[in-house]
């Protein structure tokens, strides 16, 4: 490395992050710290019934029980469950405002800081934005075009009012309450997300989007998101966040279940880019995500598109599980750290049905002093004949105090079913930068242009509207060590 | 019985069990026995296990009337038979071979650095019975072929070898393990080679289906130094194979590699684990694996760059058949890399023998069957050709020849 990649190295590291600011908002708020009567608050804050209220006490027995999985190679210190608030909402939200301009004018300016006007969107190409501010969705738009078609794109908490049946049938099934520690303490605690029912061959015509804030400081954020496809029906769905700085950790601990059922297909995209902490570690989001998806019916097909810039700690491992036959699940994932930030993300794809396919495609960049790590396993069951796999995951390592980690697990039980696996793991090739410079490219641009180029495999899986926003969040994110 | 029992019963058969040092070190084994959950989830050396075996073993070791023989035969070709894990003392100006002393236990047990977790080494050096060192003196060229004995059933043996290469020195090792009886061994290799030595290791594994061969290696390679393992393992009986290298120095290299062949309902775990220490070195990972009836393998593979190794290439390729419905294959190949100008990478395909091929060889007049050993052959021809030593590379074919005559 010359002195010139070292100087802006310096220069950029201290970068500062570009979307830290605070609304300041009243926030109803309970008291901090999690046991059954929190529970009941929120049940009862959001007027559920009877047994939801149960269902998360169940999940809450279940996580007094449990341990944090340690598998993970991340260091961070123990999380005081007990320092938490379980519940924020902005004041006055208890009734929904019909419509924009009843909404608190603060926060839609903070939606203009992000980019993210909701006036303009509401015009601009058929994205149905329901956004979720801190614990309560605050707008919901384009919802009259979707009831058209029969699809229910609603906050879960609505969900839980109005389909009381899909929910019941539907909610953990694919990632129970009792999986694992987090997701049994999402389960208990969860107050908002997205629920989306796409009908029988109905094919969405729009790219469904939430946007997930954390606001409130010390406010754990637990989303549940459930989306189901049913037979012959498309759906895309975009997950974007940004989240204002703060010093003290955030805990985050999201529930996502896709269910695909015959011929059904969901593509489900996320940019991340939530606080990371600053340039000595200190503060950033805990993200500990659990996301997963049933390909349950015959042809069906779930694809997770991830683009993690953000986050202290990620952890996060959106995977498939292909029980029905033909079935196909895709995973392509950018995972960029830089400073003390760290990763441990990857995938799980479970072959169970017949001929079924799984692509997993996963590039790493460490920058900085940060750990990434991809994990992935790749199992195939005794009857997934003809089942057949392949799995790239490259790493690029910017400066020599960070680290780059590839863990996968292949298991194979049968014997007519093909699995592939590469990995490599390398610095910029000196070769391009040359080439690029000789062209008159400054370093840095280069590098960027190198790195697009490195994950463009990726991005291009991205629907329009996010690819750009992604490439940007690239961008940015290398300024930070990278010349 | 539980290891304490099981350790003071017999303590008078075991090696250093009078030395102090050594025996506060292994009470704290005892120790990690005891508090351990065993939990196979996050400790690679337990998978595929049956744990209750090899912790409520029943001890039994004899030192047999049989004595091992050293043959001088050619210049500087020398054969070793060791018996239960025993070689007798020999010395000229090349080599010198002694009983491993108490100096060489407490050397391995402080400075294993690698694996500490691993509950296979820990009863080595727990019920430690058996044991020879070598040393290659400098600037010599040797080879040397050992035949490993077992005389009688039921034995428990946990032998402990020290190989050093001093400098300069350059040495071709065959190891025979062809037992017959019910027994297990448990083997520990200590390697350490000195600047600008090489040591070429072959081990051939061909036991009967009741003993049980659990065989680690840990070498440590400094400046300008290689180390090449081959491992064949056509073994019946359950076999395990650990290796661990360390490339200490500078412009070292580590080549590890291996093949299995497993029928039946036999079982194979297999682990390789480089650590690059130093700038510019060189590594290799290979293993290859077939696998037939209801027989399971395992592969962990591991490459670790330090921060300092600069300069570092490290490659990894697993690679597996699966010729049968109920059999398993898992393969966890591990890059933990920590230093920017590295080229590293690993490979891992699990699959049938391809169609395509079989199709083309059917088409032109071939059974089936002989199709599938043709190609079962030629997958693994890159390891068998790399044999430069006639005599070895005929006795490999014959067991291959033996493997594949089960095939069907």
């Amino acid at each position: 490395m010359n002195s010139e990649t070292l100087n802006t190295l310096d220069s950029y590291s201290k970068n500062k992050y570009k979307y830290g600011f605070v609304t300041e908002i009243d926030e109803e708020k309970p008291k901090k710290g999690l046991n059954e009567d929190i529970i009941k608050f929120i049940s009862l804050k959001k007027n559920e019934p009877e047994w939801m209220l149960k269902w998360r006490l169940k999940a809450f027995s279940k996580w007094k029980k449990m341990k944090e999985p340690k598998w993970a190679n991340l260091n961070f210190p123990e999380i005081d469950y007990q320092n938490i608030y379980y519940y924020s909402a902005p004041k006055g939200f208890e009734k929904k405002p019909k419509d924009l301009s009843e909404v608190d004018p603060k926060l839609i300016e903070t939606y203009n800081k992000l980019g993210i006007p909701l006036e303009e969107q509401k015009v601009l190409a058929g994205v149905a934005v329901d956004v979720v501010f801190d614990s309560v969705s605050v707008a919901t738009t384009y919802k009259g075009e979707l009831e058209k078609l029969g699809i229910i794109f609603c906050s879960i908490g609505e969900a839980i009012q109005k389909h009381p049946d899909l929910i019941k049938k539907y909610l953990g099934s694919v990632i129970p309450a009792g999986d694992h520690s987090f997701s049994a303490l999402n389960s208990a605690v969860f107050t908002d997300g997205s629920f989306v029912y796409i009908p029988e061959g109905v094919k969405c015509p729009m790219e469904l989007s939430t946007y997930f804030r954390i606001n409130a400081e010390n406010t754990g954020q637990f989303e549940r998101t459930l989306i189901i496809a049913d037979k012959g029906s498309y759906v895309s769905y975009l997950e974007g966040c940004t989240a204002p700085k703060r010093d003290d950790n955030q805990l985050h601990a999201a529930n996502v279940e896709l269910i695909a059922l015959e011929n059904a297909e969901i593509k489900y995209s996320t940019v991340q880019n939530w606080y990371p902490g600053d340039e000595d570690g200190k503060g950033g989001i805990y993200n500990f995500v659990t996301k997963r998806g049933l390909c349950a019916g015959k042809n069906s097909k779930i694809s997770w598109t991830q683009v993690e810039t953000g986050s202290a700690i990620t952890w996060k491992y959106p995977s498939c599980i292909l029980k029905g036959d033909n079935s196909i699940g895709e995973f392509y994932s950018v995972a960029i750290t830089n400073n003390f930030q760290q990763a441990d993300t990857g995938t799980k794809m479970t072959h169970i049905g017949k001929n079924t396919k799984s692509k997993i495609i996963s590039k790493g960049i460490s920058l900085g002093k940060s750990q990434n790590t991809y994990r992935g396993e790749v199992s195939f069951l005794r009857k997934a004949d003809k089942a057949r796999n392949y799995t790239q995951c490259d790493s690029l390592l910017v400066g020599n105090n960070c680290g780059a980690h590839t863990v996968p697990y292949i298991d194979s039980k049968n014997n007519t079913a093909v699995i592939e696996h590469e990995a490599s793991t390398s610095k910029i090739n000196e070769d391009q930068l040359y080439y690029c410079r000789q062209r008159g490219l400054s370093h840095e641009e280069a590098v960027s242009l190198i790195v697009n180029g490195f994950c463009k495999q990726v991005l291009q899986e991205l629907p329009m509207e996010f690819a750009v926003e992604a490439q940007k969040l690239v961008s940015i994110s290398l300024e930070g060590s990278v010349g | 019985m539980n290891i304490q029992d099981n350790y003071l019963k017999n303590r008078k058969n075991i090696f250093f069990s009078l030395n102090k040092d050594i025996q506060i070190h292994r009470e704290k084994l005892i120790n990690i026995f005891e508090n351990d959950s065993f939990d196979r989830k996050n400790n690679e050396s337990l998978k595929n296990i049956n744990l209750k075996n090899f912790i409520n073993f029943k001890y039994k070791y004899l030192i047999s009337e049989e004595t091992s023989v050293i043959n001088n035969t050619q210049e500087n070709n020398y054969s070793i038979v060791s018996v239960n894990g025993q070689c007798s003392s020999f010395k000229d100006d090349k080599i010198e071979i002694t009983k491993i002393s108490d100096e060489d236990y407490n050397d391995f047990s402080e400075n294993n650095t690698i694996e500490k977790n691993d509950h296979f080494v820990n009863l080595n050096s727990l019920f430690l019975n058996s044991g020879f060192k070598i040393i290659i003196k400098k600037n010599n060229n040797i080879k040397i072929k050992i035949s490993n004995i077992v005389t009688d059933d039921d034995l428990t043996i946990f032998q402990k070898n020290n190989i050093i290469c001093e400098e300069g020195s350059s040495l071709n090792l065959i190891e025979e393990y062809e037992n017959k009886n019910n027994a297990t061994s448990n083997i520990l290799n200590v390697i350490k080679l000195e600047k600008n030595s090489q040591l070429n290791h072959f081990l051939i594994q061909d036991n009967s289906p009741n003993h049980n061969l659990i065989i680690t290696s840990h070498s440590s390679c400094k400046k300008n130094s290689t180390y090449n393992q081959k491992v064949y393992n056509f073994s019946e009986g359950y076999v395990r194979n650990f290796h661990y290298s360390e490339l200490i120095e500078t412009n070292s290299e580590t080549d590890l590699q291996g093949i299995f062949f497993l029928k039946d309902d036999n079982k194979s775990n297999n682990k390789t684990f480089v650590k690059h220490l130093a700038e510019d070195c060189k590594s290799n990972q290979v293993y290859k694996g077939i696998l037939n009836d209801y027989s399971k393998a395992t592969y962990f593979s591991n490459t670790h760059v330090d921060q300092v190794a600069q300069k570092t290439e490290g490659y990894q390729l697993s690679k597996g058949i699966l010729l049968s419905d109920n059999a398993s294959y898992f393969s966890k190949p591990e890059l933990k890399i920590y230093a920017d100008d590295v080229k590293c990478s690993h490979g891992s395909t699990i699959g049938p023998i391809d169609e395509n091929s079989i199709f083309y060889l059917r088409s032109r007049g071939m059974s089936k069957i002989a199709a599938t050993k043709i190609l079962i052959s030629s997958f693994i021809n890159e390891e068998l050709s790399s044999i430069d030593n006639e005599q070895m590379y005929e006795i490999i074919q014959k067991k291959l020849v033996r493997y594949l005559s089960k095939v069907k």
